[in-house]
């Protein structure tokens, strides 16, 4: 785990739209860290989410955010963010085409990334398929290797296990975690414990307006005192 | 929700009908208004006069088939090409514009201005237009081009840029992160998300010019418009008609083209494509089913 410069820093964040979701919210990410955002629903997870990535502006607060504009950052929002009139290569070149844009990137890297994050995640086959015909487990498949295309130093994964069976729950997150150990950095919204558990080496739990950061070991002790 | 629902359309109805009655002053008129119509459609309209579509006496026919040489199928031809011509590239010049005057797209600060300029040139219809040009090129097709190419890109860069603010947000928000440029996220994700509507008000705009071109003919601007301000000077109304009945066949046909064409960015159309008779029914007397199954 890199100790440099972090990736991400929030300073004394507060998030909401209207009105204030959670506040005082001050984490820092550093280079290879996966951090589980945790927390019931509607406390603002996604909105966290969002604000990191420069969707929304924060109410209070900095979000400094150290990567490359141009294709540091993925996303897998919850509702994925495909091109739904689109084929899967369209998709999926997306995810290249943010970190090698066309004039300035090799295309046959693009083209490269494209076709090893297609095996990647077992959807080879589907290259030339409308997105709107496959099933949802293929459409986070695409969402998965869009971002694996992409390869950016951090990943915003809003709930991208959800709805899967267990292989193709299997699949993405061995396609994730080749993603993890070429360097990059992932905050995923989740709620199954056991994913948490797979791949998850900080947490940050929001709840009651209140924002908790713990490390993996100080999380498995603390479910465990409630268990 | 229903009862409010049609308290606030009679409200409307009876707005509209407080104001239509303001608006005349003698509802005497409308006594044997109904009769002037049929005599003036019995006596000088009907039947259509067929002769346009046979050759001019003046410029010889040097073609084989003479309705080749006739003036609706000259005049119409002409119409057709200023419309195509016209309407391609005020679709180009809007989706220029109108990729900057989306709200999801660009800052307010950018797309003000855009939607400013969009607004200017489509508060001055086409008519207009077409004056302003046979002023400053003179009479012929070029004119009636120019007029409606610019008020193409002021009506289509609205219904575009209405159109890019209605999309799902998730793919623009994606693209946002991952920080897509502008021309990357237009061209990849805006355009094959919409492709639907942007056709489907290409057709229109296509066969809204060919409406037009008559319009715009009369003042000069080329096209059948031209002869049938013509007729219509020489008071011979079943030529007009005539021509009438040709421009409506045309827009049919358009029409037709346009649901084929749309077939092929729906989520159905591409599982199974509306038969040619399907289209043409649909094209003459609406949709039965709008699924399009």
């Amino acid at each position: 785990m890199g100790q440099d410069r972090p990736l991400l820093v929030l300073e004394n964040l507060s998030i909401g739209y209207n009105a204030v979701l959670a506040s005082e919210i001050s984490a820092r990410i550093n280079s290879g860290e996966v951090i589980a955002v945790l927390g019931p629903s509607g406390v603002g997870k996604t909105t966290l989410v969002r604000t990191i990535a420069g969707l929304i502006e924060p109410i209070d607060g900095r979000v400094h955010l150290h990567v490359d504009r141009r294709g540091g950052l993925g996303k897998i929002p919850q509702k994925l963010g495909w091109v739904r009139h689109a084929s899967v290569y369209h998709n999926v070149n997306l995810g290249a085409r943010a970190s090698l844009p066309v004039l300035q990137g090799d295309s046959m890297e693009r083209k490269k990334r494209v076709n090893s994050a297609l095996i990647a995640l077992g959807i080879e086959e589907k290259t030339a398929e409308p997105v709107r015909r496959l099933s949802g487990g293929q459409l986070r498949r695409v969402a998965t290797a869009r971002a694996l295309a992409q390869r950016p130093s951090l990943l915003l994964a809003d709930e991208f296990l959800s709805e899967l069976d267990h292989n193709t729950v299997d699949v993405v997150i061995a396609a994730v975690k080749e993603m993890l150990d070429a360097g990059t950095s992932m905050v995923m919204v989740e709620h199954h414990e056991e994913n948490v558990a797979l791949l998850a080496t900080r947490v940050w739990l929001i709840e009651d307006e209140k924002f908790y950061d713990f490390s993996i070991d100080e999380w498995r002790e603390r479910v465990g005192e409630e268990e | 929700m229903r009862k409010p629902f049609i308290f606030v359309i009679l409200s409307l109805f009876v707005l509209a009908w407080i104001t239509l009655n303001n608006l005349v002053d003698d509802w005497g008129r409308l006594e044997g208004g109904w009769e002037n119509l049929t005599t003036f459609v019995s006596e000088s309209m009907w039947p259509p006069n067929w002769s346009v579509l046979e050759a001019q006496s003046y410029p010889v026919c040097e073609k084989e088939i003479e309705f080749f040489c006739s003036v609706g199928y000259l005049g119409m031809i002409e119409t057709i090409k200023i419309a195509f011509v016209s309407t391609i590239l005020g679709f180009i010049g809007a989706l220029c514009l109108s990729s900057f005057a989306a709200r999801n797209l660009m800052p307010m600060y950018i797309a003000i201005p855009f939607r400013l300029l969009l607004s200017a040139t489509r508060s001055l219809p086409s008519l207009i237009w077409a004056i302003i040009f046979v002023i400053v090129i003179g009479f012929g097709p070029l004119a009636g081009v120019l007029a409606m190419t610019f008020y193409t890109i002021g009506y289509l860069g609205k219904l575009q840029y209405e159109t890019f603010e209605g999309m799902p947000s998730d793919s623009l928000e994606v693209s946002k992160a991952m920080g897509l440029s502008h021309a990357t996220t237009f061209t990849s994700i805006v355009i094959p998300e919409t492709a639907n509507h942007l056709l489907s008000q290409l057709m229109f705009m296509f066969e809204y010019n060919v409406r037009h071109g008559t319009v715009i003919g009369i003042v000069g601007a080329g096209g059948i418009g031209y002869y049938i301000n013509t007729y219509l000077k020489f008071l011979q109304y079943d030529k007009v008609l005539a021509l009438l009945i040709i421009i409506f066949i045309v827009v049919v046909i358009i029409d037709m083209l346009s649901l084929i064409l749309r077939s092929f960015v729906t989520d159905e159309g591409d599982v199974r494509r509306p038969s040619w008779l399907r289209a043409i029914r649909e094209a003459t007397f609406g949709s039965r089913n709008p699924s399009m199954k």
